[in-house]
């Protein structure tokens, strides 16, 4: 029989669960040290693990047009050596320890991790402060590396909903530097040799731009001690960062033609991540399609059966991003009525706030599925190094706190200045001619 | 009983957080795992794939039990999980077909009870199963759009046909056309006879949980039925292959069936593993084919892949341009030789087993994590659950065993080889 607990303790539970999510924010030790290197340490002992992240405030945005790619370019080139550890030598001492590295690039920020076992876990310390100070960039290393991203260029032009993804982020923001590709165009990939290497480098990559964060079990003045020993490059202000032109808004369609579904994206333009209606455009998000009770879900999936499954995140971004909310669509039912449904579900938006238990389900859902998507060390440091990247480490707090408590009329006002489908790009990627029977709709 | 546990009493086996208790042919599973207010539970049916005599069949039959019971439909199943912040969901895969339940901890009774309600008493709606079954049609129609996965497919079907291991868990459109709502039902109760596992870790009281599920499986009726056997693979074909619309890259993959989970060789598979690229990018073969000759952003190795009851495979996997394609075999195939002809050096060997072991804690990370490897350990008969047991095994290898292990499991003469090319000229 299923117990059900009193309303009130379920209403009160996103409250209880912002406090475990405040608990490790606040409970994170943060210092500066003199050359401007900001650093984030958090002892977490449920792991014998260490995660360690370093944040660049620099990313496609901060690029040469000219060069486009060539902030993950250099994410690429930061495995190939520096003066200490040489070609080869951080991925064959990664593995020898058992650990792992990765990093990613995106258009504001380009992070950096390692996770280790707790004894070896100063290993990413050596390995960043030496890459931060100067890299190798032999001639031979940036050739080979430039035939690995035309293949990674290849890979995603593989995939249909990469490419859609990417034409309507063109259309969304025309000039403004998120409508480039973080990889570059293979025209703009070519065009980069070492010394645009170095330059970015040189200009982003420095302790005054930069944030190390170290999440796990570690003692944590231990762990500053030896960050503060490493790091000790002096460094020059952090550089001012380019000031993009606005982005193009308006309505727009993009249609392209690849694979065998029909896929479907709605971008919408949102605030920057700092600003305090991106968290109420979130929570909207979950509303619509968080959960087989969604609006979307429950009525496009599981009711008029037009879509396999249906979502909606917002781009969490420096300046004015997106929010997208994508779909597949079914064979053989019409696509149309699938796109005229998440345009009816904005309206209804901008016209009535979710009733209360939406609302409710949605915050439920919002606060666990953040314990569950933070239980491993690396995610944690990945959110700590995001957030001061973008703003400050008090960010997701705000944002959770903002979603928890916005009130039927701020959900109101925010989804009328937001969610209006006549500023929205509608994106769809077609089935390749011949492929299915369920091609465009007749319009 | 789980072989390495500690003060055993009332036929329990337990560590001081760990217990399992075997309940006829179902075993439970609870861990004590402080520090967050979370609980992740999973059971498991052994009625999977691999038994299954129409493809798609359990896929299907495991999809079905969030869709209604005999008390509730899908809707009130969803709206009463995510009213609480819970993640439901419901699954069929190679070996099992099951549910999930995961939520916060101070619900760790209604989890239980919402679990064993789609696992017990499903209703198999017929309308329900006409629009799953619609649904997996479009996801198989999905998967071969992305042309790495469709060459992946054929790789299977060429190295395990018929056995199901060669072939989506999905099944086929065709298949999955006639499977009915009588069908599901019909292999549900089946299934149930052959038993399976239920694991529930988080910051729970394992006393208390396990007090909870005694009496419902004590109480369960399903009368034991004989295990199907699945079809051996036939090695129909050594090489395939498949035109691929709309890639600009061409696809490789290349291997051989290697050991099942149980078998004493895969601790020293997996070390041979990291020596040739499953680690990462300083593997042999990561090394030569992205780092040195810069023909693939993704070059992904594993000597024992997709093993369950039955054996998984070695492969080695490529994404390259098409004028890449011949090349880039021949410089597997050199590394391959290379492994054989002159084995493995007793610093690759320390290498290997460092990452192994290193990655060890990784494993144990997470509570989903957790509940998998206790069902693992339940379904396979290993030890998975023992965060000891797994770097023991690689701590006895030595390297005549890594060297063995290749030249028994390694065979270029014999590799498969499937070979997706795209239809469009690259770009560039």
């Amino acid at each position: 029989m299923t117990q059900i607990p009193a309303q009130g303790a379920i209403a009160d539970r996103p409250a209880a669960l912002l406090g475990d999510i405040r608990r490790f924010i606040e409970g994170v030790s943060t210092r500066r040290l003199d050359n401007g290197l900001d650093v984030h340490v958090a002892s977490d002992r449920r792991s014998p693990l260490v995660a360690c992240a370093v944040a660049y405030r620099a990313g496609t945005r901060d690029e040469d047009p000219a060069y486009g790619g060539v902030a993950h370019f250099l994410e690429h080139m930061m495995f190939k050596g520096a003066e200490r550890f040489g070609a080869g030598e951080i991925d064959r001492l990664t593995q020898a320890a058992g650990g792992v590295n990765n990093a990613f690039t995106s258009h504001d920020s380009t992070l950096y991790y390692f996770t280790f076992a707790a004894d070896r876990w100063r290993l990413a310390l050596d390995i960043e402060s030496d890459r931060m100070a100067g890299l190798n960039l032999a001639a031979e290393d940036v050739e080979a590396e430039r035939q690995v991203i035309h293949e990674e260029i290849s890979m995603y032009e593989g995939e249909p909903w990469d490419m859609l993804l990417r034409g309507v982020q063109a259309a969304a923001f025309g000039r403004h530097p998120y409508g480039r590709p973080i990889l570059g165009t293979r025209a703009t990939l070519d065009a980069i040799g070492a010394e645009q290497l170095r330059q970015f480098h040189r200009r982003f990559y420095r302790p005054s731009n930069a944030a190390v964060v170290v999440v796990g079990d570690v003692d944590v003045d231990a762990a500053h001690a030896a960050i503060a020993e490493r790091f000790t490059l002096p460094s020059p202000p952090a550089p001012e960062r380019p000031s993009p032109p606005a982005a193009e808004r308006g309505a727009r369609r993009v249609e392209r033609h690849q694979g065998e579904l029909a896929r479907l994206e709605v971008a919408l333009p949102t605030p920057p991540v700092t600003d305090p209606d991106h968290a109420v455009l979130r929570l909207l998000c979950s509303v619509l399609t968080l959960g087989r009770s969604s609006r979307l879900h429950r009525l496009l999936v599981d009711d008029q059966q037009l879509a396999l499954w249906v979502s909606a995140d917002a781009q969490q971004t420096l300046d004015p991003g997106v929010l997208g909310m994508t779909a597949e669509a079914v064979p053989g039912r019409d696509p149309g009525r699938l796109e005229a449904g998440i345009l009816d579900a904005l309206r209804e938006l901008v016209d009535e706030p979710p009733s209360s238990a939406e609302l409710a389900r949605a915050r439920q859902l919002m606060m666990a599925d953040w314990l569950f998507g933070h239980e491993r060390l690396e995610q944690r440091a990945f959110l700590l190094g995001g957030a001061s990247a973008l703003a400050d480490l008090a960010l997701p707090v705000r944002s959770m706190e903002r979603l928890l408590n916005a009130t039927p009329d701020e959900l109101l006002r925010v989804a009328g200045r937001y969610l209006r489908p006549e500023r929205a790009v509608i994106g769809w990627s077609w089935p390749e001619a011949g492929d299915a029977d369920d091609g465009e709709p007749d319009r | 009983m789980t072989a390495g546990l500690v003060n055993a009493k009332d036929g329990r086996a337990a560590t001081s957080n760990r217990v399992r208790l075997d309940v006829g042919p179902f075993s439970l599973h609870v861990e004590h795992v402080p520090g967050l207010p979370l609980v992740a539970s999973r059971a498991f049916v052994r009625g999977g794939a691999r038994l299954e005599p129409s493809p798609g069949w359990s896929h299907l039959t495991g999809r079905l039990l969030a869709e209604g019971t005999r008390t509730r439909d899908f809707a009130a199943l969803a709206e009463d999980a995510e009213s609480r912040g819970a993640w439901q969901q419901a699954f069929g895969t190679g070996e099992t077909f099951g549910a999930v339940v995961d939520t916060v901890s101070t619900d760790w009774r209604w989890a239980l009870d919402h679990l064993l309600e789609v696992l017990l008493e499903p209703a198999f709606p017929e309308e329900r199963l006409d629009w799953l079954r619609r649904q997996v049609q479009a996801e198989l129609e999905s998967m071969k759009d992305q042309p790495d996965i469709r060459t992946h497919l054929a790789f299977l079907d060429q190295l395990f046909a018929p056995h199901p291991y060669g072939r989506p868990v999905q099944g086929t459109p065709e298949s999955l056309a006639e499977l009915t709502v009588e069908a599901c039902a019909s292999w549900h109760r089946r299934a149930l006879g052959w038993g399976g596992c239920l694991c529930v870790a988080g910051d729970v009281d394992v006393d208390a949980v396990l007090e909870h599920l005694e009496p419902r499986f004590r109480a369960l009726d399903a009368p034991a039925s004989e295990v199907p056997v699945p079809p051996a693979p036939i090695d129909a074909e050594r090489r395939r292959e498949i035109d691929l619309k709309g890639s600009e890259q061409a696809h490789l993959f290349l291997g051989q069936r290697t050991v099942a989970r149980t078998h004493p060789d895969l601790a020293a598979l997996e070390v041979l593993g990291v020596v040739l690229g499953s680690g990462g990018l300083s593997g042999r073969l990561p090394l030569q084919l992205r780092e040195k000759e810069g023909l693939a952003y993704h070059v992904d190795v594993s000597t024992a892949a997709g093993c369950g009851l039955d054996p998984g495979r070695f492969s080695v996997y490529i994404g390259t341009s098409a004028r890449h394609l011949e090349r880039a075999e021949a410089s597997i195939r050199r590394e391959l030789e290379r492994l054989l002809t002159d084995g493995v050096d007793a610093g690759e060997l320390e290498e290997a087993r460092g990452y192994l072991l290193g990655r060890a804690p990784f494993r144990y990370e997470t509570l989903r994590q957790r509940v998998e490897l206790m069902a693992v350990a339940a379904i396979y008969g290993t030890r998975d659950d023992d965060p000891e047991w797994w770097p023991g095994r690689l701590r006895a290898v030595q390297l005549a065993d890594v060297e063995r292990v290749a030249r028994t499991w390694i065979d270029p003469e014999k590799l498969a080889v499937t070979v997706g090319r795209p239809l469009r000229q690259p770009s560039a």
